[in-house]
């Protein structure tokens, strides 16, 4: 298997004691990843037929523009004929 | 050359029951992948790569029909170049979506500029640039052409999304071909070909749509012009 080159969680806290905790915060570089996986999945694979969703919309948009302008010639065609 | 008009359902529905069936085996029987990959968030691999070969396919269909159009200019060698760039987009947006997602639990971060990454993003972005061009500009010929051009210049960069991380490294993995060491569970290998198998109805059949609907649109754009000489229609 490929290796995957994981950035190293590299945690550095100047916060040593329970007291300092009460009285301070510091940021902290790295740590460990908190993301649920479940929750990142689902937005995934619902983002993905969303955006395929989206397509077929515009799809079914551009038809129905197309339809109208259709029925715009045809009834043009049809008052000449009457004319 | 389209989908028959009694195909088109069928494959519709072929589509729709593979991809109904690919999901459920992928959140039922697939096993997780180890934490190292994503865990659970791995399972997106399984839509993400097939997503970025029915990319793959859409640019090729662009190409092709750019070359051609540049070649022998016609309605059809534009309709399918504007097709298979539309259809490029929206699978780069899928694969630029399912990507970052996984790598934060993979890598512990949405986005990084990877070689591959980098790459792919810019391929969606001359394909995107090529979309709203057509739309905003007019159909002549003198824009056709341009944006067969820039159909090409987006096709002859995927081979390098492709190779990139052969070439230049970069985080994104590289597990099946290109030194890989594969899938190791047969399920995991059966969801990835059905993810290709999937992705190859969607695309064709999202390609000959739209090509379809660029080819009666251009159809009436040519009946619409010859209604105003007649004074049939107000000039558009």
């Amino acid at each position: 298997m490929g290796v995957m080159q994981t950035p190293t969680p590299n945690p550095t806290s100047t916060v040593k004691t329970p007291a300092d905790r009460a009285q301070e915060f510091v940021a902290v570089q790295g740590g460990p990843e908190t993301t649920s996986a479940q929750s990142l999945m689902v937005t995934a694979y619902c983002g993905m037929w969303a955006i395929l969703m989206v397509f077929i919309f515009l799809s079914w948009r551009r038809q129905q523009k197309l339809d109208a302008r259709l029925g715009e010639l045809e009834a043009a065609l049809a008052k000449r004929g009457r004319s | 050359m389209t989908l028959k008009k009694h195909s088109q359902p069928i494959l519709m529905l072929t589509t729709a029951l593979v991809f109904f069936y690919l999901i459920q085996f992928i959140v039922l029987t697939v096993p997780q992948a180890q934490a190292e990959a994503g865990g659970l968030a791995q399972k997106i691999f399984y839509f993400h790569v097939p997503s970025a070969y029915a990319l793959y396919l859409s640019g090729a269909v662009c190409f092709v029909a750019s070359a051609g159009y540049l070649y022998r200019p016609s309605d059809a060698w534009d309709s399918w170049s504007r097709a298979g760039a539309e259809c490029a987009v929206a699978f780069g947006c899928m694969v630029l979506l399912s990507g970052p997602l996984w790598a934060k639990k993979a890598w512990g971060v949405y986005w990084t500029w990877d070689p591959r990454l980098t790459t792919l993003l810019l391929s969606v972005l001359i394909y995107l640039a090529l979309v709203v061009m057509r739309a905003f500009t007019g159909d002549g010929d003198a824009e056709r052409k341009f944006a067969a051009g820039f159909g090409i210049l987006g096709t002859v960069n995927l081979p390098i999304v492709h190779y990139s991380v052969k070439k230049w490294g970069g985080n994104h993995p590289t597990v099946v071909g290109q030194g890989g060491g594969g899938l190791a569970d047969p399920n995991m290998r059966i969801a990835l070909y059905l993810g290709f198998f999937a992705m190859t109805l969607l695309a064709v059949l999202l390609i000959t749509a739209r090509a379809r609907l660029a080819q009666t649109n251009a159809k009436l754009m040519a009946l619409e012009e010859h209604a105003a000489v007649e004074e049939l229609l107000e000039s558009p």
